[in-house]
């Protein structure tokens, strides 16, 4: 742990010389210049819960919304020099949920993301903020990132948060790019949990070359195994794109599930160390379309018996006191691996996400370990240089003991979104 | 004198094999010194571009695109239409991603896409045909009055936007008049017209610069008109094309 900190400390120190060594501003005049524009974004869903769900039995556990009508506006501030530069993201939203025959609202400000950099050379940037440390063309899950694994791709209208941290990139030409960060907190996500990644150490060296691009990651949280990553995708053709993305390393507070349901439940506090791979390939038809398909084997999902024994001990639950039932399928809910299977197949065919006319997107995940899957449709058509209007519904299948089956029988969302100003 | 004869044929047949090896240079140093006219050659070029289209009598909404670029690396910006706007296309080689404010991570994408939208992505970045294709001179014609020379240009690699153009170059001006471009089969995808108001300076010397670009479609009655505006010759960091600062 101690030599992994020295490492990074050499890492940074050599970056800092290459970059003051290699350096030397052009004669540009410096003026800053500020920007300032958002988008407003308004949409109701309305999800219909799965019947009978083992793991939320009439919706007393997950408190799921059935109806929500959000208001949101997604800010983007910057104002920058040349070798200087402040970005923030703000985020107001306030939603109206309503669940049964209870209603509530909420309301929020905070900043999604924000960043304050400095170039003081050309090669070499300090940044200071709240980022997005989300990378890898994996659009399922990406598995080459400690952070976000879920990587917020498979709906169109949500928005991950950044993490807090401190941040040397080094990128002597287009070609080449080195990072080391520092994490001092889960950004806005940790006001609600605990900091997880506070104290996290970062790497990540990327070479973008010709026809290919890939990178290694390296992450140490303190007290943990270093996780390991790399992703890589080649342009095989003007047609082809294939790629691939691979993550080694341990979760935090995981339940494990052992195959005999006669065995409790019990939280890892660290799980042992599991890799996950994920392949895919995305071909581009001539009018801008592609198909896309990725294959995942996740380490860290249940086994078919854990799965299978993880859902008899929610059953099981039903017999338990009100306040161990709610404990124990609260835990079951929360501490589960990301996705309780091991290997998944998702599909995408989806228009140019240049195309002027509008976007769209269908999508099928599936899990080859319990059959299950959920297909979704997004939509968005322009009416003016300004607003949009968007649909999106998603639909699983394969029951309540199943992954996409547990909690949401189908839903759908309606919204515009009005470019400000 | 059988003997002379037998020189003078081998000398006649060394001068004709070598006269490709002539024309070829030549090609070539025409083509490079069009580029610099179209931002290539340059040590990293800023623009911001102006894109308006219709589609036989349908017009397309405009839209307005800051581009920055070096050899073979090009960011594009979106400023117009505002509902795309900060939408980001990196291009380094023939990787390619898409990028937009509060997007998970930025989209790998084929080079394929670049043939997509309004414009290519070929076409919007500065042009490097000198670098991505093998010349190779056709012959003098006129073009609107002005003495051209016409280069057949073939594609060096596969992230050429296009595999084969015609290129029209004004003899006096050394500047690129006129392009058609061709798909590998030899289907002709686009005729595009140049004009040049502009000038900047490069290493001391004053050069035209391309101020306009006209692509009409050959395949459908759909034409682009792209202006370019606020033109700046200088250096662009490297940092600008690292996917990881793309925000």
């Amino acid at each position: 742990m101690i030599a992994a900190r020295r490492i990074v400390a050499l890492g940074l120190g050599l970056l800092l010389l290459a970059g003051v060594s290699v350096g030397a501003w052009p004669e540009v005049p410096e003026s800053w210049q500020g920007s300032g524009d958002g988008m407003l974004y308004a949409y109701s869903q309305r999800s219909v819960l799965a019947h009978q769900s083992v793991l939320n039995p009439d919706n007393r556990i997950a408190r799921l919304p059935e109806t929500a009508t959000t208001a949101e506006v997604r800010g983007q501030l910057a104002l920058e020099r040349d070798d200087l530069r402040v970005f923030l993201r703000p985020i107001a939203t306030a939603g109206y949920y309503r669940q049964d025959q209870a209603c509530w609202d909420e309301q929020e400000l905070y900043l999604s993301q924000w960043q304050a950099r400095l170039r003081p050379t050309p090669t070499v940037s300090l940044a200071a903020g709240r980022e997005l440390l989300n990378w890898g063309p994996g659009q399922f899950r990406s598995p080459s990132s400690p952070l976000y694994f879920d990587n917020g791709r498979s709906n169109p209208v949500r928005e991950l948060s950044g993490v807090d941290l401190l941040k040397l990139a080094w990128t002597p030409d287009a070609h080449n790019s080195l990072l080391v960060a520092w994490l001092s907190g889960s950004g806005h996500a940790g006001a609600q949990e605990p900091p997880r990644w506070r104290g996290t150490w970062l790497a990540k060296g990327e070479r973008r070359a010709e026809s290919w691009a890939g990178s290694i990651v390296l992450a140490q949280q303190p007290r943990r195994e270093t996780f390991l990553g790399a992703y890589g995708q080649w342009s095989a053709s003007d047609a082809w794109l294939l790629y691939g993305e691979a993550g080694s390393g341990t979760v935090q507070d995981l339940l494990h599930s052992p195959p005999d349901p006669e065995q409790p439940w019990s939280l890892q506090p660290e799980s042992p160390r599991r890799t996950s791979l994920l392949l895919g390939a995305a071909y581009t038809l001539t009018n801008g379309q592609s198909l896309s398909a990725e294959y995942l084997c996740y380490g860290h999902g249940y086994s078919r018996g854990e799965a299978a024994a993880y859902f008899a001990r929610a059953e099981a639950a039903a017999a338990l006191a009100p306040a161990d039932r709610v404990h124990a399928l609260g835990l079951a809910l929360r501490a589960a691996p990301d996705l309780l299977g091991r290997h998944y197949l998702h599909l995408i065919w989806q228009n140019s996400l240049l195309a002027g006319e509008g976007y769209w997107r269908l999508m099928y995940s599936h899990s080859l370990d319990d059959g299950s899957g959920e297909a979704a449709l997004y939509l968005e058509r322009p009416l003016s240089g300004r607003l949009s209007v968007f649909l999106m519904g998603v639909l699983n299948r394969g029951g309540t003991q199943a992954e996409f089956g547990r909690l949401i029988d189908h839903g759908l969302m309606l919204g515009c979104k009005l470019a400000i100003p | 004198m059988h003997s002379v004869a037998v020189l003078l044929a081998i000398s006649m047949s060394l001068l004709l094999a070598a006269l490709p090896a002539v024309a070829a240079p030549a090609a070539q140093a025409l083509l490079q010194a069009s580029d610099r006219a179209r931002g290539g050659g340059l040590p990293g070029i800023v623009w911001e571009i102006h894109l308006e289209s219709r589609e036989a009598q349908r017009v397309l909404e405009p839209q307005r695109l800051a581009v920055r670029a070096v050899d073979d690396a090009s960011v594009a910006e979106t400023l117009e239409p505002a509902r795309f706007r900060g939408s980001k296309i990196l291009q380094v080689g023939r990787n390619m991603w898409l990028t937009k404010p509060g997007l998970a991570k930025p989209i790998a994408i084929s080079p394929r896409q670049r043939m997509s939208g309004q414009a290519a992505n070929g076409d919007i970045a500065a042009t490097h045909y000198a670098a991505d294709y093998e010349a190779e001179w056709a012959g003098e014609q006129e073009l609107a009055g002005e003495a051209c020379h016409l280069l057949e240009l073939t594609a060096r690699h596969k992230r050429c936007t296009y595999d084969r153009i015609r290129y029209w170059i004004s003899q006096a001006r050394s500047v690129g008049v006129q392009a058609q471009f061709y798909s590998l089969s030899g289907k002709l995808l686009k005729t595009a017209r140049f004009d040049y108001e502009h000038e900047i300076v490069f290493e001391g010397r004053r050069i035209p610069f391309v101020s306009r670009m006209v692509i009409q479609d050959a395949l459908t009655e759909a034409e682009t008109v792209m202006r370019y505006l606020g033109v700046q010759v200088r250096p662009v960091q490297a940092a600008e094309f690292d996917l990881g600062q793309l925000q």
